[in-house]
């Protein structure tokens, strides 16, 4: 694992920030380089606009769980200024004979155009975007107009936008197969599903900054961490290929050569080949339907909550909700991967990967093999 | 008259419109409630693997996912034929887990979502009619309710204390169910058959020290009384009258003590609760206790005396004292929350699902109306152009349906789940409103009917932590997928806001062919029927004054408090309440009549 050889914050470089990021959690980062921090912030405030689509508040929910700091301290921290964020706000969008009323101490959309007039601010999107029906947007709207056109503008004038969560990256359940997905359309920020040229910006042909923190939710630490990291400037917003794999999540916490199954806690029984064929035990997963195989995340080593516990370590096999085509590719989530569609699923890319190259091939032939010499009660010692 | 539009209701989940019609006496005339979202979401079901339903209904909402985990995981164990064998320990884990979020998501709506409007400037200047009393009692507010990002005058407002606090408390709520269930939100334990999980005695060790921080959290912010003494003379009083009358004495020692000072610190006894109940509602601060003002939330949100508005509760958790298993077509009729419809003039009467319809007139969907969930057939509307939310209740506004049960519109709740429990504080707080000509239902009483479910809750929770959870029973029973080849499943719950109900359906390859939800916030936050009676938010918008303390200060229709506090008091959760009724025309084999009961 990454061990921390250089904790001087100015002098760190951005490789070596992002180790740090990754290896020592949120909590942990922003305390040890608390001090630091303040020094750099001293300077100016960051203007942060979170904007809600088609959505269940879980991403904005997972945020107010963060551990140490809680959001409020991270705030603090960051000398963030959360301008608008609907779940939280004081306002309200009030409009007194169609006319948006009062001043933006008490008006919600006030506020808003006012923010997004100012500029300078970074863009959080929680949630997709309608563009249906008809490419009118119609089946998301507030404060008296469509998501789509909240979208458009609030991204315009941002300085970057990170898409939160499923919904906001890839579509999420919204975009998932069902016989209306063509009518209701929804996207992604950049993306929809895997494709790129379906994003909602490309749609409206705005060009900008973007970074995916997938999971469904989101983890906390991936959103601050990486908020932290573009705010301090540890991230270049003109080199994010650099730092980014192809779906622009940050490889620090999506590696593209290590699976959840890697560092899975009930690792050790799937190396012995003792699987549970029945819920509530306490060996591997992967009879049950076990994604973690197929799941870039590092979702094992941060743990969930305050790091009390994760998906598998708690009985349930992973359905890889951080993959994009979630919730196709990891469907169904009980029925193990080896019988079922996963590799002809929606994210070719991922089973490409599986076919061909990397951790992740070793990881599910092993498995496979696994499984089958176990069965004839011999032993593999490979890997 | 006058078009006041709150659009967004914001500290809510989603995006809810409220329009309404204001006379030149600043009273509330007319309101239609419009949820702005359609997803599709029983679309996405269908065609799928049933075991699947329990992850991807939490999706849903991810304030209140392990509701539809649970509602999913009952109509799955139904729709599998297992439900008798669900073994004990496994329904403890998932009262556990449910009690759990039931907290987080209270003290969540109390703290971070509503308490917010309580600091509204139109109370500072209320406030400061009456004086230093009242300038201290301002300052109190601010100090323990300002939420994030606040500011007045143009001065930034740090974040309250009990604000700040709360929010530490659900996050630590939320890793207690992350403990035996992986995660949350969308915790992957409760699954069909049972859950995941087997929790060991270090868990159980760990769960009921979260159960002890609840409590302090409580005891130190919440109530200015040990929350055992509190609850010993609310919830466990000998009638409804001494349950108020404890409440009532109570405070009168408070204010005797603190008018003199006008100190309302926590320290000199006052709790939130104590400080809302005495400076929040006219009935117990004015009437009973003398005070100078109040903040007149009883006078927020309450029905018309000619209203039809029912209360409803499907029940909640399982009833663990008599073993494995449970039957999902008699669910809530034992144990602690039980089901019940009662009537606008308090009669209970036995609940029977079969009562539940759903109409489309007002809402954006064509096809047949007044249908059972089971039956509905559902389109969406298609045309942009008749996607608008500016015209009157003669039109389609909203992506929610309208429940009835009985063609009646029924609050469901915190509210309707205390009165359905006959809750002594409730029952006695309701007693003295409707002797006063108040209605039952108000901003105040929906909010201590929440308070108090949360304590009681609390309650409750440590005995199926400390008691009645045992590491060596059984947690979950297998079932193969063939077991739900052309099968139905009827899952009957309660999520924080209300009740919550999901019908499956399956066909001969054993995937979904028909999935419905009916959410709480459809029945709360429903429009117009086809008899043009409004839904219950709509109902408590008419009547209400639009601005704070009943116009005191004059009419100000661009801070309209009166709106947030009643339609708030609910609680909406709008990602719940808008979604579709599946397509069943296409597949004749689903034309059965759903003959459970």
């Amino acid at each position: 694992m990454t061990t921390i050889e250089n904790t001087d914050f100015f002098s760190m470089d951005r490789r070596t920030f992002l180790k740090v990021v990754g290896a020592i959690g949120a909590s942990a980062f922003l305390g040890v380089h608390h001090t630091d921090i303040t020094k750099a912030l001293e300077i100016s405030k960051t203007k942060i606009i979170w904007i809600h689509g088609a959505e269940c508040t879980g991403c904005s929910e997972s945020l107010l769980d963060a551990g140490n700091p809680d959001i409020v301290q991270a705030i603090q921290k960051l000398n963030v200024d959360v301008v608008y964020h609907e779940t939280l706000l004081a306002q309200q969008g009030i409009f007194v004979d169609g006319k948006p009323a009062g001043t933006s101490e008490l008006n919600s959309e006030i506020l808003l155009d006012e923010a997004i007039e100012e500029g300078d601010y970074i863009l959080v999107v929680e949630g997709a975007v309608a563009n249906g029906p008809n490419g009118t947007g119609k089946y998301c709207m507030y404060g008296e107009r469509t998501f789509k056109e909240i979208f458009k503008k609030a991204a315009s004038n941002a300085t970057f936008i990170m898409a939160v969560g499923m919904c906001a990256t890839y579509g999420g359940i919204n975009a998932a197969d069902s016989e209306i997905v063509d009518m209701t359309d929804f996207r992604g920020v950049a993306f929809q599903r895997v494709d790129p040229s379906k994003g909602m910006l490309t749609e409206l042909g705005i060009e900008k900054p973007v970074i995916n923190i997938a999971g469904c939710p989101a983890h906390p630490d991936w959103i601050l961490l990486t908020l932290a990291a573009v705010i301090l400037g540890k991230i270049q917003l003109n080199d994010l290929d650099s730092i980014l794999d192809k779906y622009k999540r940050p490889l620090v916490f999506f590696p593209e050569d290590i699976t959840l199954h890697e560092n899975c806690p009930r690792r050790g029984y799937y190396d012995k080949g003792i699987f549970d064929t029945e819920f509530s035990g306490d060996a591997c997963l992967w009879k049950l339907g076990c994604k973690g195989p197929y799941t870039h995340s590092d979702c094992a080593l941060r743990r969930w909550n305050g790091s009390v516990n994760m998906c598998t370590q708690a009985g349930s096999p992973c359905i890889s909700c951080c993959e994009p085509g979630f919730f196709d590719n990891g469907a169904p989530f009980y029925q193990e991967a080896e019988d079922k569609t996963i590799l002809s699923g929606l994210n070719m890319d991922n089973a490409a990967k599986i076919g061909i190259g990397a951790a992740a091939v070793g990881v599910a032939a092993h498995a496979a093999r696994r499984i089958l010499f176990d069965n004839n009660n011999e032993k593999e010692e490979e890997k | 008259m006058t078009r006041v539009v709150v659009d967004p209701l914001t500290r809510i989940e989603g995006h809810l419109r409220l329009s309404t019609e204001v006379n030149e006496n600043g009273v509330i005339t007319d309101a239609q409630s419009s949820g702005m979202l359609f997803r599709g979401f029983e679309r996405i079901l269908v065609n799928r693997d049933p075991r699947d339903a329990a992850r991807i209904t939490q999706r849903v909402c991810g304030v209140c996912p392990t509701s539809h985990a649970m509602a999913s995981g009952n109509a799955l164990d139904d729709l599998f034929g297992i439900a008798d064998q669900i073994p004990k320990d496994a329904l403890v884990a998932r009262n556990i887990i449910q009690g759990l979020n039931m907290i987080a998501s209270h003290a969540t709506h109390i703290y971070v979502l509503w308490l917010p409007d309580i600091v509204n400037p139109a109370y500072r200047d209320v406030l400061a009619t009456i004086g230093e009393t009242g300038n201290a009692l301002w300052k109190e507010l601010l100090y323990r309710f300002a939420p994030i990002s606040y500011r007045i005058d143009g001065v930034s407002i740090p974040p309250g204390k009990a604000y700040v606090n709360a929010i530490k408390e659900k996050k630590r709520l939320q890793e207690a169910i992350a403990i035996i269930a992986g995660k949350m939100p969308h915790q992957m334990s409760s699954i069909l058959g049972g859950v995941t999980y087997r929790p060991n005695v270090a868990d159980i060790g760990k769960l009921a020290s979260y159960y002890y921080e609840v409590m302090d959290f409580v005891d130190s912010s919440t109530l200015g009384v040990d929350h055992g003494t509190w609850l010993h003379n609310t919830f466990q009083a000998s009638s409804p009258q001494n349950a108020v009358k404890f409440v009532v004495e109570h405070l009168q020692e408070l204010v005797d003590k603190s008018l003199l000072s006008n100190d309302f610190s926590h320290s000199a006894g006052w709790g939130d609760v104590e400080l809302l109940a005495a400076f929040g509602c006219e009935l117990i601060g004015e009437t009973l206790l003398g005070l100078p003002a109040s903040l007149k939330l009883d006078r927020t949100g309450g029905y018309d005396s000619n209203s039809s508005v029912g209360f409803l509760t499907y029940g909640v958790y399982y009833d663990v004292e008599n073993g494995d298993g449970y039957d999902p077509l008699e669910f809530g009729k034992t144990g602690f929350q039980k089901a019940a419809f009662i009537t606008n003039s308090l009669e209970h009467q036995k609940f029977d699902h079969r009562n539940v319809t759903e109409e489309i007139s007002h809402s954006f969907y064509t096809g047949e109306d007044n249908l059972h969930p089971f039956d509905g057939v559902t389109e969406p509307v298609i045309d942009a152009d008749e996607i608008n939310y500016s015209g009157n209740d003669q039109s389609k506004y909203s992506w929610m349906k309208a429940p009835r049960y009985k063609g009646v519109p029924c609050e469901v709740g915190p509210l309707a789940r205390m009165i359905a429990m006959e809750e002594p504080l409730t029952m006695g707080l309701i007693k003295s409103f409707t002797d006063n000509g108040y209605s039952a239902a108000n901003t105040f009483t929906r909010m201590v009917a929440r308070v108090q479910e949360m304590l009681i809750i609390s309650e409750q929770l440590r005995k199926w932590i400390t008691s009645d959870l045992d590491p060596n029973g059984r947690f979950s029973v297998p079932a193969d997928l063939n077991m739900a080849k052309d099968s139905q499943g009827i899952g009957l719950w309660e999520a924080p806001r209300g009740a919550l109900g999901h019908w499956v359906k399956t066909g001969s390859d054993s995937k979904i062919t028909n999935y419905q939800m009916v959410v709480p916030t459809t029945w709360n936050s429903s429009p117009r029927d086809k008899n043009g009676i409004p839904g219950p938010i709509e109902q408590a918008l008419i009547g209400t004054k639009v601005s704070a303390v009943e116009n005191l200060l004059g009419i100000d229709n661009s801070n309209p408090t009166g709106i947030y506090h009643a339609a708030r008091s609910y609680d909406p959760c709008i990602a719940c309440a808008v979604h579709t009724i599946d397509l069943t025309k296409e597949n004749g084999r689903n034309k059965r009549v759903f003959d459970i009961v």
